[in-house]
């Protein structure tokens, strides 16, 4: 066998080569895939970026034109603002929440597999019905939400929450927390399974306190897992258009109107596909600079 | 003294555990209840005060109006085609590139591992306008191929990178042994090496599904043809009528979450252990 495996020169030339190609042979389907559908889409939106063009017959270049229009108007940075905002408070709760329950589920028995079920619901239903859903609870006049504050006597009149200016933004970002915390809660737990339990059993002989070994034994331990969850996390909801459409459509006002509905405005709407693209390079540089900051951030604190 | 007090202390920290648990449980299932709840009332029982429970006159009208009035079946036959399309492609495509980039050496693999990573942070909003114009341009708007190819460019990065992670787990002496009785490669990969990832399979098989099937955004823009509408779009569409129908809304929820949530309950071991896979090779 290991004849076999060092590269001697009796070996003939055209099992050699064999040996070079096969290789690329079983990566090659999915290189050309992510070529063909990432890569190639990515440099074209680039190029329409620096066009005025309905994408049909209209192509006029106008060069960085559409990127000084985005960045002279003030509307852009508030939605950035609006976008970022969101993006937070709804991370920082998915991480709260995730690590507590993967933390909680990480035991074994019947019961706890009938929680991780149940707690990994949200994850599993369309974006789509989530926002109807809760289109539906919080619906002014028949919503359940309304009816049990009054009836608990929390509220005295009801409140038409998603066309409210106060409570449309935490509405939204609490029906994206309700359908995102499960992706860190699973891959948290996943982390937690392959990490020995012996050295959190050795932290607590030792006298630590519950949050001293999170802090010290647990986190640590799984930091890597946590470090790309958070930035797989931060860019899913960074550009989340669904629940936020179908809940507010970026109203009241523009008061939830997070930059990937702007996005879809300008071309959808107003037809102004330029810009558009634009603005998409720009919320794609914003994601590789959070990237970035979380790598530098996470990765120097070792 | 120790002891007990330890003792003291976990079964302290197990009611805590399952106190956070229930909690829980119960926010996300009053929302998924009610949906259930609603799905089953006549419209004139879904706008009572105070809301009921349970309804006094259970129905499924809302479920048999889906399949009658409104074109569920077609939209339930096009979410299908489709997101088995994407899962076909992108499991073939990431179980060829897992077995690839753990089975060989060659030039260029880490940068291919990285770009892998990499594609998840674009942000899929980027290509909506490229696509938009692209598949325009290669006729394939309005296609089943066309949002394939679309969903699969979303999957493939992921399922790839888990496969990665199953192949890393199973020896590479199982493939040698199976070469040197004389098996190619193509058959110690399909036949030897292929079925011990059922768990990898079955992981990718069930993110791509669930990506696939959920996905409104580009459907809404890519898609004109009612004929080629999928579910979600479907339930959006019940949505935009100028009186919203809330049983038969939930109803057409139901149906669309109940696939996956079947799908997740008997491959959940699978999936579990499919993360731990992609979270070791990290």
């Amino acid at each position: 066998m290991s004849l076999q495996r060092k590269d001697k020169p009796s070996f003939n030339n055209r099992a050699l080569n064999m040996r070079q190609i096969t290789p690329y042979l079983f990566i090659t389907p999915a290189i050309i895939a992510l070529a063909a559908l990432v890569v190639y889409p990515l440099l074209y939106g680039m190029y329409i970026s620096l066009f005025e063009t309905n994408l049909a017959n209209k192509w006029n270049f106008v060069g960085v034109k559409n990127y000084l229009s985005i960045f002279s108007d003030s509307d852009f940075f508030n939605r950035i603002w609006i976008t970022l905002k969101f993006t937070f408070l709804v991370i920082l709760i998915h991480f709260l929440l995730g690590i507590l329950l993967g933390i909680a589920l990480n035991r074994k028995g019947k019961t706890i597999t009938f929680f991780r079920v149940i707690l990994i619901l949200p994850w599993l239903m369309p974006d789509v019905v989530v926002a109807l859903i809760f289109k539906w609870l919080l619906n002014p006049l028949y919503g359940l939400i309304n009816n049990a504050l009054l009836d608990w006597g929390a509220i005295e009149s009801n409140i038409s929450w998603l066309s409210d200016e106060f409570w449309a933004f935490f509405c939204i970002v609490a029906v994206a927390v309700w359908k995102g915390y499960p992706l860190v809660m699973v891959n948290v737990l996943a982390a937690l399974q392959s990490v020995s339990s012996d050295i959190y059993e050795a932290a607590k002989v030792d006298g630590a306190s519950g949050l001293q070994t999170l802090l010290r034994v647990i986190l640590p331990s799984i930091k890597p897992v946590l470090t790309t969850t958070l930035i797989l996390d931060t860019v899913w909801w960074f550009k989340h258009y669904t629940i936020i459409q179908l809940l507010t459509k970026g109203g009241p006002g523009n008061d939830t109107s997070i930059i990937s509905i702007e996005i879809y405005k300008q071309a959808f709407e107003y037809f102004k596909y330029g810009k558009a693209a634009a603005i998409s390079v720009v919320v794609f540089l914003i994601c590789l600079l959070i990237t970035k900051l979380y790598r530098r951030f996470l990765e120097s604190e070792d | 003294m120790k002891t007990r007090s330890l003792k003291k202390k976990k079964i302290l920290s197990g009611i805590g555990t399952y106190t956070v648990l229930i909690v829980m449980a119960v926010i996300v299932l009053i929302p998924i209840l009610w949906m259930v709840s609603t799905s089953v009332k006549l419209e004139s029982e879904t706008i009572t005060i105070p809301p009921q429970w349970i309804p006094d006159h259970p129905t499924l009208e809302s479920y048999k109006r889906l399949w009658s009035e409104y074109p569920f079946a077609v939209y339930f036959k096009n979410s299908i085609i489709i997101s088995l399309g994407a899962v076909i492609l992108s499991v073939g495509f990431s179980c060829l590139a897992g077995y690839g980039v753990t089975r060989f050496r060659f030039r260029g693999k880490q940068s291919f591992l990285t770009f892998l990573l990499v594609t998840q942070m674009f942000p899929s909003i980027m290509m909506l306008i490229p696509y938009y114009k692209v598949l325009s341009t290669y006729q394939l708007k309005d296609t089943y191929l066309g949002m394939i190819l679309v969903y699969i460019s979303f999957t493939i990065p992921f399922c790839s990178w888990m496969m990665v992670g199953f192949f890393k787990t199973i020896p590479l002496e199982l493939d040698e042994a199976a070469i040197i009785d004389g098996c190619s490669r193509w058959r110690a990969f399909r036949q030897i090496v292929l079925p011990m990832t059922l768990p990898g399979i079955s992981s990718s098989a069930i993110y791509a599904f669930i990506t696939a099937w959920n996905e409104y955004m580009f459907a809404q823009i890519l898609i004109n043809n009612p004929e080629l509408k999928t579910v979600p779009l479907g339930i959006a569409e019940l949505n935009g009528f100028y009186k919203i129908l809330w049983n038969d809304m939930m109803a057409a929820s139901v149906i669309a979450s109940l696939p996956l949530i079947i799908l997740f309950v008997f491959l959940q071991k699978y999936f579990i252990s499919g993360l731990t896979a992609g979270a070791v090779k990290q």
